[in-house]
């Protein structure tokens, strides 16, 4: 899963801190009108139009001029190999090329395509278990040399190390299946050079062989790992400050905390690139910024901020004076990859008439209006986002948005429910949110107590297997906007283990399981509508958790940017086709 | 004066040593692991030990403070014999947990925006503060006193984060005037570093200058009253000697302790300031360091706000001196 925004959000007086593992941390700034939820419709294309260059043009946009992000917080990494952060990887993508990447237009529109690769990837024995990747021709780095495929197999062995553990490990994993990704082979810092099941037999080739199907490969192609690295500009720790740039940017100077400075990379030619238009000259991202003086700033407009966008979520007390008309037609708001859900300890409370009771007892508008409102996002009822290709929204048990507790009361049939503690993140908005679920619960007939839990130890916690909770807020975000990424971690009961579990409900059933392993070997374009299918029987027959929101962001930008619309696939404003208005 | 000099050095270095003992001992007591805010995702047993050795935090606690002020004065390598082996020259004080950075060039960059906020500051309230109160002594109980007694007690009683964020709201937000605060470095550009300062040196300029105005007043009202000073009125003094050359030395001293005092503790860090302008000076830096568990920033930040505090203790003695010769150093 991909954390959502930077690893930390500076508040006024308190920092909140990226939860470790693999768990959503949203900036809890509020924020986001999510009225506009839209249809995710990505899909795999190895159409030869959408996998090759150039990009296809913005209508309006020019050349030229700066792009300024105005963020709090520095970025963690960089480096491809730690890179596991979407504002990070949006960056990330201006300055380096995967094997793959997506092409989005703002509509809901999304096509995973080849980047560096000339299409997705061929499925070659047509069992997922065997991958090629051919390069374009005429890719080259900032120094003007060729970008060969066995940079790219360079890249994902160093993501291998230890001391570069912070990335997404998907491909690594693959490679060495059972056990942890990184117990045989360490890196081509100690012993061998690449990782088995890599081969590069020509400049041009990168071939990869997993013991069992992987036909989300395609997808795991698109994170940073599979960028490439010359072995000669590994900086190891120090790759992070300079990224060797493929990509249409090129770091001009980076002071940690302050500013980090992109300029054009001479040598990246846009007849190879069906990604990015990159049409300003640079970018600039500033960090340092409250999220609330970032949000004034861009409210006010002055001329210096006009190309600017900040990436937080507006927060609560700015968002009544972004509704003026010159200030509402520079939002760019909408769902992320995020669902926030009532975990429910399914070892605590085994019965499902009471998950339904609880599920018809939570008020999800409650729980929004306590971290901002409407704009933090919208009442969920499915499993996965509305980001998540091939999503078809559902509500099995058509609950309104405020509760129904005379449904409780139905369900339950006179007989009380055991008291529960819901737990939750000892934080101002995860606080008054679980008051505000409580309060709610307990209208409908629940004795809720609450147990407050320090933000930096809250996952680790509730990730315990016979935790002694039985509610308790969580959120996740899939790292590719399909299901594989959201119902198999967290509803495979077989991955339960003793602690650190992702598996919050504690949910095992063995016909899901089955399920999930069957739908893991259909080939990737058939998956959606599995994943969903899948969704809907969990929510039916099982409902583990309470899915209580959708997550959505809703972000500002000066009135001299143009084409700025949310990245569906990191759910922040995409920077590949944005332009500064002359 | 030597000897004065070197004895209050020498207890300096002592209180030093004493709090970067108390630093390290707190640090190890919170119950939270730093290699496991670092470790990222995927995090498990083997990867917070890795973290955990590539930064010495599983050396006993007494070896990890000797390495640290060995570094101090001789430099250290970390990870050393390993691929990511890295060589940090002295002074020394660590790499940030976070990113990799050398705490020396964190300080480098952020001491220079503490300084100058507390400087241009400091300058404001003193020449505000102790001229609003020295001339309401003299003129006391006319309309100019009870004016500069009103704006004084207003002052007081506002707080940095209040009159900031008004002034922010009036003079950038709505009206433009002025651009947000930035820092330029003064030898870059000194226009642009202090356009970018003013709004934090009139807040902070403002709300202290409120204290000193009242301080200096009352100090200004007690010496007037004294003996020595009737006795030069009454020998027919000009009344400007007998306040510039009698009064107003004798009034000032304990001024120029509450100054020492203040400008030193405010170097270390104006928290509070830095953070509604924008300005990543050594108190936003120190308190994001101690969320994030960074012990090499911690116990720098900490140790060099201590720093601030004995070198204005000194300057302030030395100064007392100076100004008022009936103390003696001894």
């Amino acid at each position: 899963m991909r954390n959502k925004g930077g690893a930390l959000i500076v508040g006024a007086l308190a920092v909140a801190l990226t939860a470790t593992g693999c768990n959503a941390t949203t900036n809890d700034g509020g924020g986001g009108n999510s009225g506009e939820a839209k249809t995710q419709s990505g899909s795999i294309s190895y159409e030869a139009a959408d996998n090759t260059g150039p990009a296809k043009a913005v209508d309006g946009a020019t050349k030229g001029g700066i792009v300024t992000s105005m963020y709090p917080a520095d970025f963690e990494h960089l480096d491809p190999a730690r890179n596991y952060v979407n504002l990070q990887q949006l960056t990330g993508n201006l300055i380096y090329r995967s094997l793959n990447g997506y092409v989005e237009d703002g509509t809901g529109k999304m096509l995973l395509v080849g980047d560096l690769a000339t299409n997705p990837g061929t499925d070659v024995n047509k069992d997922c278990k065997v991958w090629e990747f051919k390069l374009r021709d005429g890719l080259k780095y900032e120094d003007g040399s060729a970008i060969s495929s066995k940079d790219i197999a360079y890249g994902i062995a160093r993501s291998f190390a230890p001391e570069l553990n912070e990335g997404p490990h998907y491909i690594q994993q693959w490679l060495y299946p059972g056990g942890t990704y990184n117990a045989t082979y360490k890196g081509p810092y100690e012993g061998n050079q690449m990782p088995a099941g890599i081969e590069t037999p020509d400049d041009k080739t990168i071939k990869f062989t997993f013991a069992d199907p992987h036909c989300d490969m395609p997808y795991a192609a698109a994170l940073p790992t599979s960028a490439p690295v010359p072995q000669g500009k590994d900086t190891k720790g120090n790759y992070d400050l300079r990224p060797f740039s493929s990509g249409p940017y090129k770091v001009k100077t980076y002071t940690r905390d302050n500013l980090l400075e992109l300029e054009r990379n001479p040598n990246w030619d846009a007849n190879t690139d069906p990604i990015r238009n990159a049409y300003p000259d640079g970018f600039k991202f500033t960090f340092g910024l409250e999220q609330q003086q970032i949000s004034e700033r861009l409210v006010a407009d002055a001329p210096a901020d006009q190309a600017s966008f900040g990436w937080g979520d507006t927060p609560p007390a700015v968002l009544p004076r972004t509704t003026t008309p010159n200030v509402a037609n520079r939002i760019a708001k909408g769902p992320t990859q995020y669902v926030w859900y009532l975990g429910v300890n399914n070892l605590r409370i085994k019965d499902k008439k009471i998950r339904e009771a609880l599920y018809y007892g939570l008020d999800r508008d409650a729980a929004l209006k306590a971290i901002g409102g409407s704009s933090a996002g919208e009442p969920a009822s499915t499993l996965m986002s509305p980001t998540t290709a091939g999503f078809v929204k559902f509500d099995v048990y058509n609950a309104p948005p405020t509760g129904d507790v005379n449904k409780v009361k139905e369900i339950l049939g006179g007989t009380t429910p055991p008291p529960m503690v819901l737990a939750h993140s000892n934080t101002a908005l995860r606080t008054a949110q679980a008051e505000a679920i409580r309060a709610s619960l307990e209208k409908a007939g629940f004795k809720v107590t609450l147990k407050a839990i320090e933000a930096t130890s809250y996952y680790d916690q509730v990730g315990r297997k016979n935790n002694p909770y039985d509610l308790y807020l969580h959120g996740w975000g899939s790292d590719w906007p399909t299901g594989s990424t959201i119902i198999p971690p967290i509803y495979d009961g077989r991955e339960i283990v003793d602690e650190g579990n992702n598996n919050l409900a504690y949910f095992n059933d063995d016909s899901v399981n089955t399920e999930i392993d069957r739908i893991k070997t259909l080939p990737a374009a058939e998956q959606d509508a599995a994943w969903t299918a899948l969704d809907k029987k969990i929510m039916q027959d099982f409902l583990p958790e309470i899915p209580a929101y959708y997550d959505a962001t809703h972000e500002i930008y000066g009135s001299k940017l143009g084409n700025v619309f949310l990245s569906d696939a990191f759910g922040a404003i995409q920077l590949n086709k944005i332009y500064v208005k002359p | 004066m030597l000897r004065f000099i070197t004895r209050r050095v020498l207890v300096g270095v002592v209180t030093l040593i004493a709090i970067s003992i108390i630093v390290f001992g707190l640090f190890f007591a919170v119950p939270s692991s730093p290699a496991k805010v670092m470790c990222g995702k995927n995090c498990d047993a083997a990867s917070i030990a890795a973290v955990e050795t590539r930064l010495g935090l599983r050396d006993p606690i007494a070896e990890q403070y000797t390495s640290f002020m060995k570094g101090i004065f001789v430099g250290r390598t970390y990870a050393e014999g390993t691929a990511f082996e890295q060589r940090c020259d002295a002074p020394c004080l660590g790499f940030s947990f976070r990113n990799n950075e050398a705490v020396t060039s964190i300080l480098g960059r952020t001491v220079p925006v503490t300084i100058s906020i507390v400087f241009g500051a400091a300058i404001l309230w003193l020449l505000i503060g102790v001229s609003l109160g020295m001339i309401s002594a003299l003129r006391r109980g006319t309309l100019f006193d009870k004016v500069a007694i009103g704006i004084s007690l207003t002052g007081a009683s506002m707080q940095v984060f209040f009159f900031g964020l008004i002034l922010l709201y009036v003079l950038v937000y709505t009206s433009g005037i002025l651009p947000f605060p930035s820092y330029t470095p003064f030898t870059d550009n000194p226009a642009k570093w202090a356009q970018g300062l003013i709004l934090p040196w009139i807040t902070l300029g403002f709300l202290n200058s409120a204290i000193y105005a009242r301080l200096s007043r009352a100090q200004m009202l007690e010496t007037l009253s004294e003996d020595y000073v009737r006795t030069a009125r009454a020998k027919g003094l000009p009344l400007r000697r007998v306040y510039t050359k009698h009064a107003l030395r004798a009034a000032i001293t304990p001024i120029v302790t509450i100054a020492g005092l203040d400008i030193g503790a405010s170097l270390g860090g104006t928290f509070i300031t830095e953070t509604i302008f924008g300005l990543r000076g050594l108190g936003k830096e120190t308190v994001e360091a101690v969320s994030f568990l960074n012990l090499p920033i911690v116990v720098a930040t900490v140790l060099l706000a201590a720093v601030f505090i004995v070198v204005a203790n000194l300057i302030v003695d030395v100064l007392y001196a100076v100004i008022d010769p009936r103390v003696r150093l001894s």
